[in-house]
């Protein structure tokens, strides 16, 4: 069920995007920096399922929250003339792989134990038949 | 239940922003000529505003060099010229000095003449010039003959007075130039020239004129 809703989703957001109307350079780096935030709110959502303890209002808060608090960053780092939006970027890229790797893990081992359950199986029905 | 239709929904929302975001970012990105100048960012359209500044300061300053040296160049002609005029003035000036140009001007018209008794001495035109000349007199001429620093006013054997080395005779027509009212209080003073002249028995008649032509020195 969540499955389809994410894809139908994406398929819907890919056509809305694709017709969307180009918007000024000048504010594209805005853009940016948010999906960087959208997407590292993504994998940690996936990751926090992945470790079980997923709440939606964290994700959601966090969804939107760090888009916006990384748009008002990159802001003012344009009026401070720092660019602020870099630190940004290292810190949500640097989550992204910490939570990468946790998903990593978590499907090697079950992967590994579905192998190593196979094996035993085969050896105890082995035994069996001897 | 409800709560799980919710977050079906909710994540689906998300996804649906996130790619919408991303394929308007995508479409941007790829149809976003970085050399047109709509879609430029502001710094870069600023450091090419900056730059364009400093090469028309640079052409600023430059025009404001070469109409420098051009006011330069004016004045130094202008210069030219004035001390041009400046020394033909003081070459005129000097001519006038020296004689070499005719005169004109305001001044008086001393006519000394021989009468049945006395003749006019030599000495008395030299101390008639003389005393224009203290007067101020700017030229004088006897007989139309100029009187210059070289001049001689002098005698041949007690009879013949000659000036700048030509014979002249009477009546003696002294020309002066200058200022027309010294000269006649300078001439008409009790105990002065005219006195003089008239006392010792010799003819002398003088009128001041506004048009007095005084020749030049002619060698």
């Amino acid at each position: 069920m969540i499955y389809i809703a994410i894809i139908i989703g994406c398929i819907v957001g890919a056509i809305i995007g694709a017709f969307a109307p180009v918007i000024p350079y000048t504010y594209s780096s805005y853009l940016s920096i948010a999906i960087v935030a959208a997407l590292d709110t993504v994998f940690g959502g996936i990751a926090s399922v992945v470790k079980g303890n997923f709440d939606l209002k964290i994700f959601l808060s966090g969804f939107f929250g760090n888009s916006i608090l990384a748009i008002a960053l990159t802001y003012l780092g344009e009026k401070l003339n720092v660019d602020i939006y870099l630190a940004a970027i290292v810190v949500f890229v640097g989550r992204m792989f910490m939570n990468l790797g946790t998903i990593r893990r978590y499907y090697i081992e079950k992967w590994i134990n579905i192998i190593e359950k196979k094996n035993k199986n085969r050896k105890q029905q082995k035994t069996n038949e001897a | 239940m409800n709560g799980k239709i919710t977050m079906t929904i909710s994540i689906g929302c998300t996804a649906l922003i996130l790619t919408m975001v991303m394929f308007t970012q995508f479409k941007t990105v790829g149809e976003t000529d970085i050399t047109a100048i709509e879609t430029m960012r502001e710094t870069e359209l600023r450091a090419e505003l900056a730059s364009w500044k400093s090469k028309y300061e640079e052409i600023e300053t430059k025009i404001e060099e070469r109409e420098k040296t051009i006011g330069e160049y004016n004045s130094e002609l202008e210069n030219n010229q004035n001390s041009l005029k400046i020394l033909e003035n003081e070459v005129k000036e000097a001519e006038s000095y020296l004689g070499y140009t005719a005169l004109k001007g305001e001044g008086i018209v001393v006519t000394l003449k021989d009468n049945e008794i006395y003749n006019i001495d030599h000495t008395d035109l030299l101390r008639l010039v003389n005393e224009l000349k203290v007067a101020g007199a700017e030229a004088v001429s006897i007989n139309d003959e100029r009187i210059i620093g070289a001049s001689e006013i002098t005698e041949i054997n007690n009879r013949i007075i000659v000036v700048n080395t030509k014979r002249i005779a009477g009546p003696y027509v002294v020309k002066a130039i200058g200022d027309k009212k010294y000269f006649e209080s300078a001439l008409t003073i009790k105990g002065g020239y005219i006195d003089e002249i008239t006392g010792s028995g010799k003819d002398i008649e003088y009128n001041v004129q506004d048009n007095i032509v005084v020749p030049a020195y002619e060698g």
